[in-house]
């Protein structure tokens, strides 16, 4: 009875001029924004990987300096593109694309993409993601707003009901009929999507990459699919077609646009972030602590004479400079960590909150999921600062131990003045192992994005339920 | 008559619930809005008075060791050493270059949520201070703020055609058209009679709403330019307004059901006012996209490399040239670090200028595309109008960042004499300030009527269409 009633509803639907027009629509803009998306992706992700050999490069073909003066000079680290920001771009235009990895600095990214675009950026870019979750819902709601106010003002809803048809039958067949048009307009655009990642197979970045996309299109389809219970929900319900389009209406505007730009005001309410002038001046306060820096200093010292058996500093077989620089760069480290720690941690509170605030509307929740899975959401920019932090601490921990290592003998004489500072050449450089990024797991990302999952899911089961209820308690 | 059609009009608005919810809404719509800009307005003050502290806060603590240090003369390390002056150019002296909120800002948020309103100047090179930012989550700028040119731009179009779309169509479905008509009244007379009941509430309850909420916040009235961008904006609402009224009496005017015309102002809505903006960003960053951002960081490292490595060479030759200043020592060995960086840092910027400067037109290029494309979209046209109302849009901001560059080359060339003739810095206060110079309020004007003229010209036109078109309205069946 249902696939029955779900032929009919497609073949009604194909048939209906609104239906041709709205479709091509949907479908030339999903095509037009992966086109546009892989081209972007394709750009970005070569100028990235060009950019990062050619900064391993630099670093390894340094002349012979101090091995300190190779720790100021440092390497550039350049956030990596996920492939699936084909599909959703995410917060990327908003984050910086590259990083300074330098002595006693942690450094934050530069250069965001839409800092050095026009303004009109600001109404979004028209990413496959913008379409799947604006303009999609928008076609279900003009598709399914008269499914049942319609049908009950030529009257047909009577007779229908008359012949026995259940309701749950009658929402059920009605809903199948939707998802069948919908997917014979996103199917195209899916398999283009699917066809585009596996071009773009360089295999290194995204573990799991199939994962994730099997689970973008799981979560995008519940999202549709609570769309179309509501619609069909209204529908029933509603007095007339005319008042189920308004109410569909204001709750896709409400949704999609007035939604989110409320969260992020309770969010920032709640949990509210410094101006950089008063971080700057928080963290570099925390970080001139001669005293602190003279106390670490000393029981480093002390540790060192234990563990060489000596009674002074200047009998210990390594140079103190070394000692000095390593102790600066903990106690930088341990500001850093504190400082950045409370903030990130302040901006995914904010983001929790985005991520709960799906229960007033599920674009929130998609969003979030699908920011999630492709990789372009700040936890997953989190994970790489860490790592590329972790990576400067490295550089930092190798330069300052070969300094230690190698002691200038009669330090102060005129002969260690004449034999100048200690340099090191190539083979230092080389010790320090190339940046290699891994993304986080897929479990990783669903853990993150547990919040706005879960409202997903509240989401589809209550509109689902609410579908299916009888409708014959609605005057007919 | 007309006052007899304006009365009567209203007397039927007023009856009629869905006005009244749409004016609640709207007014509760407004009020939000305003109060999220005035908190705006409020964090950016906030934090340039922290910066103007902290920059006071500084100098007075190395006045102090300035003092200290020449009376004592104890030795220190010369990169601890605030009268040195590389160090103090860079790292102990750097004074804050600050953009103002403009007197109407808390109006459109803009870019000024993204562009930073200071920046802290020092010897360092261009990009890398103009490169900072202000702390903001990134998904709170990506999805945009809930300020008053976000009610404009999207929600007062969609309030302006849900009161109009039917005003014209449910008459004749209810049949009181055939009967007003009966009058000695044309139907022209008679539609422009609702529209102007209908304009008079909705841009009443924006001015009114707003200019409450705008005075209680605290805006500078008195500000110069106030009273004018005040003017511009009523100016922009009205045009705005005007713009989508004239489309719902063009769609009245083919005489469709309501039902239908409900569709048609839809769809044009979700077209002129959320796709057209999308798809020019996309057109633009498509055709003219920016050079890489990434190239730029390699291309200025390798400038620095070479330049770093004929360093020595420049210093040696610099010496050739002036024997007498080769002493020799630690003093020297600093003079020597700071005319090197100073002529290492003059080279780099010379070698990365073109670069930059590439990148620069394509992004010009990228904003001339835009410019012209926007007249298509009344969106884009408002939203810029608004942002320039504000002062919170990218044409102010680069007349900031002129002032910037200026100022940058002012504080280079107040360090880089002291320098090269190995003076020290002992007055702080000599260091040069930053003065912000407000755009004429002419520039803010002409473009702001460039943008409503871009609005007024089609609502003109589509409304001289629509009312011929009436002529021929179908009044009964």
């Amino acid at each position: 009875m249902i696939r029955r009633i779900a032929r009919k509803e497609l073949t009604e639907m194909i048939r209906d001029g609104r239906f041709r027009v709205l479709a091509a629509a949907v479908l030339g803009v999903s095509v037009l924004s992966l086109a546009v998306g892989w081209k972007q992706y394709a750009d970005i992700s070569r100028q990235h990987q060009v950019a990062q050999a050619a900064t391993r490069s630099q670093w390894l073909h340094q002349t012979t300096k101090n091995p300190h003066s190779a720790a100021h000079y440092g390497v550039y680290a350049f956030k990596p593109k996920s492939p699936l920001a084909i599909v959703d771009t995410g917060v990327d235009p908003y984050m910086g694309v590259a990083v300074w990895l330098e002595a006693h600095k942690q450094n934050e990214f530069k250069y965001r993409p839409a800092a050095d675009r026009t303004a009109v950026e600001r109404f979004g870019e028209m990413t496959a993601a913008e379409t799947l979750q604006v303009l999609v819902p928008l076609f279900i709601v003009l598709m399914t707003f008269s499914a049942f106010a319609g049908e009950r003002e030529q009257g047909t809803l009577r007779q229908l009901l008359s012949l026995g048809v259940k309701p749950r039958d009658l929402a059920l067949g009605k809903a199948a009929g939707v998802g069948a048009a919908l997917g014979l307009i996103l199917l195209p655009a899916a398999l283009l999507g699917v066809a585009a990642l596996a071009l773009t197979s360089d295999g290194g970045f995204l573990s799991g990459s199939v994962w994730r996309t099997i689970l973008l299109v799981l979560f995008y389809l519940a999202y549709f699919a609570t769309f179309v219970a509501i619609s069909l929900g209204v529908s029933a319900r509603a007095r007339s077609s005319r008042l189920a389009l308004v109410l569909l209406l204001a709750f896709w505007f409400a949704n999609s646009l007035i939604a989110s730009r409320v969260a992020a005001d309770v969010a920032s309410w709640l949990h509210p972030t410094p101006s950089a002038v008063e971080f700057q001046k928080a963290m570099e306060a925390d970080l001139n602590q001669p005293q602190e820096m003279e106390r670490r200093l000393a029981l480093r010292t002390a540790e060192l004479m234990r563990q060489y058996r000596v009674d002074s500093p200047e009998a210990l077989p390594i140079a103190m400079q070394g000692v000095s620089l390593q102790e600066g760069e903990n106690h930088g480290d341990e500001v850093f960590d504190a400082h950045y720690g409370r903030l990130f941690d302040t901006f995914e509170r904010q983001n929790t909150v985005y991520q709960v605030g799906g229960l007033a509307a599920p674009m929130l929740a998609i969003r979030s999921v699908s920011m999630g899975l492709a990789g372009t959401d700040f936890n997953q920019h989190r994970h790489f600062i860490t790592a590329a932090e972790a990576y400067r601490r490295l550089i930092q921990r190798t330069m300052n131990d070969d300094i230690m290592a190698h002691p200038v003998k009669g330090g102060g004489t005129a002969d260690a003045e004449r034999r100048g500072p200690y340099v090191a050449g190539s083979e230092l450089w080389a010790k320090v192992p190339p940046f290699e990024y891994e993304a986080p797991a897929t479990s990783w990302v669903l853990a993150n994005t547990r919040w706005s999952i879960a409202m997903l899911a509240v989401w589809l089961i209550l509109a689902s339920v609410w579908m299916s209820r009888p409708i014959a308690t609605r005057a007919i | 008559m007309i006052a007899r059609l304006l009365r009567h009009e209203w007397r039927v608005l007023r009856a009629d619930a869905t006005v009244w919810v749409v004016g609640v809404v709207f007014a509760a719509a407004i009020g939000y809005a305003m109060v999220n800009g005035v908190r705006w307005v409020a964090f950016v003050r906030h934090a340039e008075s922290a910066a103007t502290a902290e920059e006071s806060e500084r100098h007075a603590q190395i006045q102090a060791q300035i003092d200290a240090l020449q009376r004592d003369r104890k030795p220190v390390a010369p990169f601890g050493d605030p009268r040195n002056p590389t160090m103090f150019g860079s790292r102990f002296g750097p004074r804050y270059a600050m953009l103002p909120p403009a007197p109407l800002a808390a109006v459109a948020i803009g870019q000024s949520d993204l562009l930073p309103s200071y920046f802290k100047v020092s010897t360092d090179a261009r990009e890398t201070i103009v490169g900072a930012s202000e702390i903001e989550n990134p998904h709170r700028l990506l999805v945009g703020r809930f300020d008053l040119a976000f009610v404009i731009v999207f929600l007062y179009p969609l309030l302006i055609l849900a009161v109009t779309y039917n005003m014209l169509s449910s008459e004749k479905e209810q049949g009181t058209l055939a009967l007003a008509l009966a009058q000695p009244v044309g139907l022209g007379t008679l539609t422009i009679g609702k529209v102007i009941v209908r304009a008079l509430v909705l841009v009443g309850v924006v001015v009114g709403v707003s200019m409450i909420a705008l005075v209680s916040g605290g805006a500078s009235l008195g500000a110069p330019g106030a009273i004018a961008r005040i003017g511009l904006w009523m100016a922009v609402v009205a045009a705005y307004g005007g713009l989508w009224f004239a489309l719902a009496v063009l769609v009245a005017s083919f005489g469709r059901p309501s039902a239908t015309n409900a569709t048609i102002v839809a769809t044009l809505w979700l077209l002129l006012v959320v796709m057209l903006p999308s798809l020019f960003n996309l057109l633009a960053t498509t055709i003219h996209p920016v050079p890489s951002r990434v190239e730029m960081i390699q291309a200025v490292r390798v400038a620095s490399d070479e330049a770093a490595g004929a360093g020595s060479a420049l210093l040696a030759r610099y010496y050739e040239d002036h024997p007498e200043l080769a002493t020799g020592g630690a003093e020297q060995a600093m003079n020597d670090f700071n005319i090197i960086r100073v002529a290492v840092d003059d080279d780099v910027a010379k070698r990365a200028r073109p670069v930059v400067d590439r990148y620069e037109r394509q992004l010009a290029r990228q904003q001339t595309m835009i410019d012209r494309l926007r007249f298509l979209s009344p969106a884009v046209l408002m939203q810029d109008a608004l942002n320039d109302v504000a002062g919170t849009g990218v044409p102010r901001h680069r007349h900031f960042l002129a002032q910037v560059d200026r100022y940058h080359a002012q504080w280079r060339g107040f360090v880089v004499p002291l320098i090269f003739q190995k003076t020290r810095v002992t007055n702080a206060d000599l260091a040069p300030r930053f003065e912000y110079q407000e755009e004429a309020t002419a520039a803010v004007v002409r473009r702001v009527l460039i943008a409503a003229l871009g609005m007024v010209i089609p609502a003109v036109l589509m409304a001289f269409i629509g009312l011929r078109r009436l002529r021929r309205y179908p009044v009964v069946g």
